[in-house]
């Protein structure tokens, strides 16, 4: 019982983090990979971990980018939990 | 109004004042004429030739009144979620992309710019000489040459090389091969009398002869700066073309691409004004050696006889701002979508008359049309952008000309997808949220939506398989994926990637005219 509804919270989650990815992330790192001609990292595949805290760092502005830190200021701790799980079960 | 050979002496001029004037002048001139070559070689495509918007909204002194620029830049920074405009961060200083919001809040929108049959001419571009030297069959496996489905990917940029046409097997949904087209592709046709040409037409203009047997460009023209209008003749032998930027359409012939006779678009509008008109859908027909093509603002259809001279009839007040198009009844009855009064106008192209005008639901767009024969009667499928209140897919009686039923679906639609073998109607709902991601299913029958597919990305331009058996969609922009389906059970059973798919244009079309025909009832219809 606790496993079935721990599963489903997950998959909940990555289907949140989908939606999310495909309406922001996506948009310059696309989904398995960024265009040809991005000049955007892939996230596909990449630890969950590391997106996560790279996100948050974004976030706080404790690392600096224009773009990123515009970016994820508007992702809340549920957001970038489930970017982060969604992007880093995904094969490239 | 001759923009291109207008600028050709400023440059010069440009050229004296840096010898003549003081450094900060000659810098000013400098990057005014850099910033315009910054937006044609990156906005362009998608936001007019002329500033005055295109497949994107219009970028210029008016339309930008007002509007932050710190707000503009960092749109262009990040772009514009939900839509196909790209991030421009890291692929553009920040230093230009302030200098362009600049430039395109002072710039007005231009006027036509010039590109005579004289231009044209000169930009066709050879790339196999000898075409005896091509291969009498295709290089790759496949049964039929209308088992090649057409993919045009837009790349992310809407230029680049991600932007190509994908041609794909649609039996074992393999990619056979792909051309890139340096901007993004719009337009697939094929040639009806011999299956081995096919055309593709960029959101620049160019036209890309492409042999299909080994999968390669053979020529290319530019038309033009923008526009997607493009037919080919029933006997293969001309093309027509039509631009938004500059306002004309020419007709060339589609085996050397060399333009034979260019048309100036221009009409009296329905409401008595005299309007220089963006070229709307060209279409040739197996009913007649003719093109009809569109003038969107004009409100008039022109049919154009492929004879000595092309004598052009025109049909008045078809509608206000029309778009494109779809043909029934062996090609004979023409119907026409227009957008601001949200009707279909149905044209007789034997009498080249106005039949009628038929409601549309809201801002119709029928993306090519549908057209099924159900239960002795041929029904027609329109779908519509939906901004307003009215979300529903249109079906008409094309006998009676009357409306059947207004089906009422998720959201705004582009283009309704349909085949003899298939049981449903598939409509691709482009709301701009969840729904976008979304492909409805109306079944031919009961005339109701019957099932939702979840295709991810901003899925679109449904299409199915020469066959019958699949159903194809674009995933679009945020999804970089090609999904096909069984057309029966519905079930996803492959997916081909490229980068922002878009229109999907089956061989089989040359076949069955309009989507959801048979061949045999095109037979029977002639």
């Amino acid at each position: 019982m606790g496993l079935v509804s721990a599963q489903s919270v997950n998959a909940a989650s990555i289907y949140a983090g989908e939606a999310k990815a495909a309406a922001v992330c996506s948009q310059c790192h696309g989904i398995r990979t960024p265009s040809a001609d991005a000049p955007f990292p892939p996230l596909a595949g990449r630890d969950a971990d590391y997106l996560k805290s790279a996100l948050k760092q974004y976030r706080d502005k404790t690392r600096k980018s224009d773009i990123m830190n515009a970016i994820a200021g508007s992702l809340s701790d549920d957001d970038i939990n489930n970017v982060a799980m969604y992007y880093g079960r995904l094969k490239p | 109004m001759n923009t291109i050979k207008k600028h050709l002496p400023k440059s010069v001029l440009i050229g004296l004042a840096a010898i003549i004037l003081p450094f900060g002048a000659q810098a000013t001139s400098d990057t005014s004429k850099n910033t315009h070559q910054l937006y044609e070689d990156n906005c362009a495509s998608c936001h007019g030739s002329d500033y005055g918007g295109f497949i994107a909204p219009g970028l210029n002194s008016d339309s930008l009144k007002g509007r932050s620029p710190t707000a503009l830049r960092s749109l262009i920074m990040t772009g514009s979620f939900d839509t196909l405009m790209p991030p421009f961060f890291g692929r553009l200083s920040d230093d230009d992309i302030r200098g362009l919001v600049k430039h395109l809040q002072t710039t007005p929108k231009q006027t036509n710019p010039a590109w005579t049959i004289d231009d044209i001419k000169a930009s066709i571009k050879v790339y196999v000489k000898d075409e005896s030297t091509l291969p009498a069959k295709p290089t790759y496996a496949i049964n039929s040459m209308d088992d090649v489905i057409g993919v045009a990917a837009r790349g992310k940029y809407g230029r680049g090389s991600g932007s190509k046409a994908v041609f794909i097997n649609s039996v074992t949904h393999k990619q056979i091969g792909e051309i890139p087209t340096g901007t993004a592709a719009h337009i697939i046709d094929y040639n009806p009398a011999n299956p081995r040409w096919a055309y593709v037409k960029t959101d620049t203009a160019e036209i890309f002869k492409v042999d299909l047997y080994s999968m390669q460009a053979v020529r290319s023209v530019k038309t033009g700066f923008n526009g997607p209008g493009l037919g080919v003749s029933r006997d293969g032998k001309y093309i027509m073309a039509g631009s938004y930027v500059p306002h004309n359409a020419v007709i060339l012939d589609a085996d050397t691409l060399e333009p034979l006779k260019t048309f100036e678009l221009e009409g009296i509008d329905p409401d008595g004004k005299m309007v220089s008109s963006d070229s709307g859908m060209i279409i040739g027909t197996p009913f007649a050696d003719i093109f009809a093509i569109a003038l969107e603002n004009a409100g008039q259809v022109w049919v154009v006889d492929l004879k000595e001279g092309f004598p052009v009839t025109k049909i008045e007040n078809v509608g206000r701002h029309l778009h494109d198009a779809f043909l029934s009844h062996g090609g004979s009855k023409l119907m026409v979508a227009s957008y601001d009064d949200s009707i279909v106008t149905a044209i007789d192209l034997k009498d080249r008359k106005i039949i009628k005008k038929l409601e549309a639901g809201c801002v119709p767009h029928v993306g090519g049309g549908s057209v099924v024969e159900v239960d002795g009667r041929t029904l027609g499928f329109g779908t519509n952008f939906g901004d307003c209140d009215k979300m529903v897919v249109s079906v008409w009686d094309l006998d009676k000309m009357e409306v059947v039923k207004q089906v009422p679906v998720s959201g705004g639609t582009e283009s309704p997808a349909a085949h003899a073998n298939a049981p449903y109607v598939a409509v691709d709902i482009i709301s701009k949220d969840r729904r976008a991601r979304t492909i409805q299913l109306i079944d031919k029958k009961s005339l109701e939506v019957v099932k939702t597919l979840d295709v991810g990305g901003h899925a679109y331009f449904p299409e199915y398989s020469a066959d019958g058996k699949f159903l194809y969609v674009s995933a679009g922009y945020s999804g970089d994926e090609v999904v096909v389906y069984d057309s029966k059970s519905l079930e996803k059973v492959a997916s081909v990637q490229m980068e922002s798919p878009a229109g999907i244009f089956s061989h089989g079309r040359v076949r069955y005219m309009t989507r959801g025909l048979s061949p045999d009832e095109m037979k029977g219809a002639k």
